[in-house]
């Protein structure tokens, strides 16, 4: 029983309270902060490294000087603001309650090639819209689906859904312009409506610990084919700078598809899954977690080029047309008469 | 537990409901430490068996709990929800006339989640452990106020067993939408998961029944695949004791 008693005491003693080293709500605690869950999760160290020179100790020497003990709020927002914008990264955000420090180069410093009111030369009124999803057959004979955005979830009724309204169509545009991304199942449900077996769409992997080179070995993401309907004949993805995250993915797992053409301009990219966490003073961070590669194992981060590359250009902008629009369907019209 | 020990089909069923403080970790959502309140349901069921010439007794411990917890700015906040079943067998020696020690091996189930309700991609993580511990028990019967007292003070401590955890910077998405696995269930011990769990109850027997006050303190922790955890709760706790006799058929 003495015996028992010792061992359980020791184990107690031995056993200390798991806590979390935390640096305190002063300017120089959330700097340091910052900094740190930056320097232990973020993913893409190594690549920028190699891409620009980052180097994220030499950030640190560079932003420390900044910081001052009576700076005020909004004056340690811009120095935090600007500590992140090295990381040259659209999915690494602070947020406060006044402002949303963000890189939005990716896309600010690119011709837009998008505007919702040359779409609505062809979408018109009358189109038809499932889970965000708004789609139409346009005169040509060619279907047109604009998917803005990621964030719903899309269901197999709602995919086959407009898969049957189209089938008459000769061929289909898939335009993830200006979709700046959502969830990363919705990306893959919309693409396995374009393969009829397995492929490996792209490969992820995550962090094992804090060393900026801790990764798990990459696994594929499988795609499976769709259980409801799925399209046999020729597709064209349209893309732009505004094509993000989960919308870069969705185009990186087209690439797998054979009838399918990527069309437009470069994707923003963005192909880090995003995580949060905060600062001692309630900002929140968002920051790439988890790198995706392509199905040849290339980084995406920042951007796919597309097979075939489109601009809108001012005379047809000047004229209401959209130029990626037309260059697709006449695409898919040369590809029908064939 | 019932009273008296060696008395074979004796049974005792209390539930107590509770309140208190809580403190929570999890380095997957935040580096930051909530704080908040929990309330606790707690059903203890403790009988006496045959084993070791009727010396040990069972305990069976059923713990609901639900919090609410926020941090330090208030702008972060956290929901969890934890269900426990703890089965013990506590074998037990009169020390004194009025002192009794209680010790024996003791078996853990634990399921739950913590809810972080502003984070993105790393909402939230599951609960999912087993294990095994040792609990260690003091009974005191006294007399106050000519009414019979009993005061118990419990004191439980895992050894080892399996927990669920993503990896360091491992999504969800990739658990579960992709079903990658990468060391997910881990092996716990009282350094990796440092869990102990105290317990102090006053059972004061007032004509037919028996009402029981009790203290709770759970420290339940974990530091596997490079992320930290803990849940540090103490609530005040009130029940009613129910003390009955099984009639057994020879």
């Amino acid at each position: 029983m003495k015996k028992l008693i010792l061992i359980l005491f020791s184990l107690l003693l031995l056993s200390a309270c798991v806590k979390e080293d935390t640096y305190d709500n002063s300017t120089q605690g959330n700097f340091e902060t910052l900094w740190k869950i930056i320097d232990e999760h973020y993913c893409f160290f190594d690549y920028k490294h190699q891409e620009y020179g980052l180097d994220w100790n030499d950030v640190h020497r560079q932003y420390s000087q900044r910081i001052t003990k009576d700076m005020t709020q909004e004056q340690l927002f811009e120095v935090l603001g600007s500590m992140i914008r090295e990381l040259h990264d659209g999915h690494v955000n602070l947020s406060s309650s006044f402002n949303l420090a963000r890189y939005w180069n990716w896309f600010e410093d690119y011709p837009a090639n998008f505007s919702d009111s040359l779409q609505r030369n062809y979408l018109g009124t009358d189109y038809r819209v499932t889970q965000g999803i708004r789609y139409k057959i346009l005169p040509d004979n060619i279907g047109y689906v604009y998917v803005p955005s990621f964030d719903y979830a899309f269901g197999s009724g709602n995919l086959s859904a407009i898969f049957s309204h189209l089938a008459i169509c000769t061929g289909i545009i898939i335009d993830v312009r200006n979709n700046e991304g959502g969830m990363l199942t919705s990306a893959q449900a919309l693409a396995e409506c374009f393969i009829n077996e397995k492929q490996v769409g792209g490969y992820i992997s995550h962090k094992t610990g804090k060393g900026h080179a801790d990764f798990s070995a990459p696994q594929p993401i499988e795609l499976t084919p769709a259980k409801g309907m799925r399209w046999q004949k020729p597709v064209v993805v349209l893309t732009n700078r505004k094509t993000f995250s989960a919308a870069n993915s969705f185009t990186m797992f087209m690439k797998v598809c054979p009838q399918a053409t990527l069309m437009g301009a470069r994707t923003g990219g963005g192909c880090g899954l995003p995580f949060n966490s905060e600062l001692p003073n309630g900002w929140l961070v968002r920051f790439s977690a988890s790198p995706m590669y392509d199905k040849d194992m290339q980084i995406t981060e920042h951007g796919i080029d597309p097979d075939v590359s489109v601009d809108i250009s001012p005379q047809d902008w000047a004229q209401g047309r959209d130029t990626m629009i037309e260059t697709a369907i006449a695409h898919l019209q040369s590809l029908s008469s064939h | 537990m019932p009273l008296p020990l060696e008395k074979e089909g004796m049974r005792t069923h209390c539930t107590m409901l509770g309140i208190g403080h809580l403190n929570q970790l999890d380095t997957y959502l935040s580096p930051q430490e909530y704080t908040g309140t929990q309330v606790r349901l707690l059903q203890e069921n403790t009988k006496n068996t045959k084993l070791i010439h009727g010396r040990v007794t069972m305990q069976n411990l059923i713990q609901a709990n639900g919090g609410y917890s926020q941090s330090r700015t208030d702008k972060g906040k956290y929901m969890s929800g934890m269900l426990e079943w703890q089965m013990a067998l506590l074998h037990h020696w009169h020390v004194l006339p009025r002192l009794t020690l209680l010790a024996g091996p003791q078996l853990g189930t634990h399921l739950g989640f913590l809810y972080n309700t502003r984070n993105g991609n790393n909402p939230a993580q599951a609960r999912l452990s087993a294990d095994l511990g040792i609990s260690g028990a003091a009974l005191y019967r006294f007399v106050l106020w000519k009414k019979t007292m009993d005061l118990r003070y419990q004191a439980s401590l895992q050894l080892g067993g399996l927990m669920f955890s993503p990896q360091y910077g491992q999504s969800y998405y990739e658990i579960f939408s992709l079903g990658h696995s990468d060391h997910n269930i881990c092996f716990t011990s009282p350094f990796a998961a440092p869990n102990i769990d105290q317990l102090i109850t006053l059972d004061a027997h007032l004509g037919k029944g028996t009402l029981r006050i009790g203290l709770q303190g759970l420290v339940r922790q974990s530091h596997v695949n490079e992320i930290k955890t803990h849940d540090w709760s103490f609530a005040f706790l009130v029940g009613y004791v129910k003390n009955f006799q099984l009639v057994l058929s020879r």
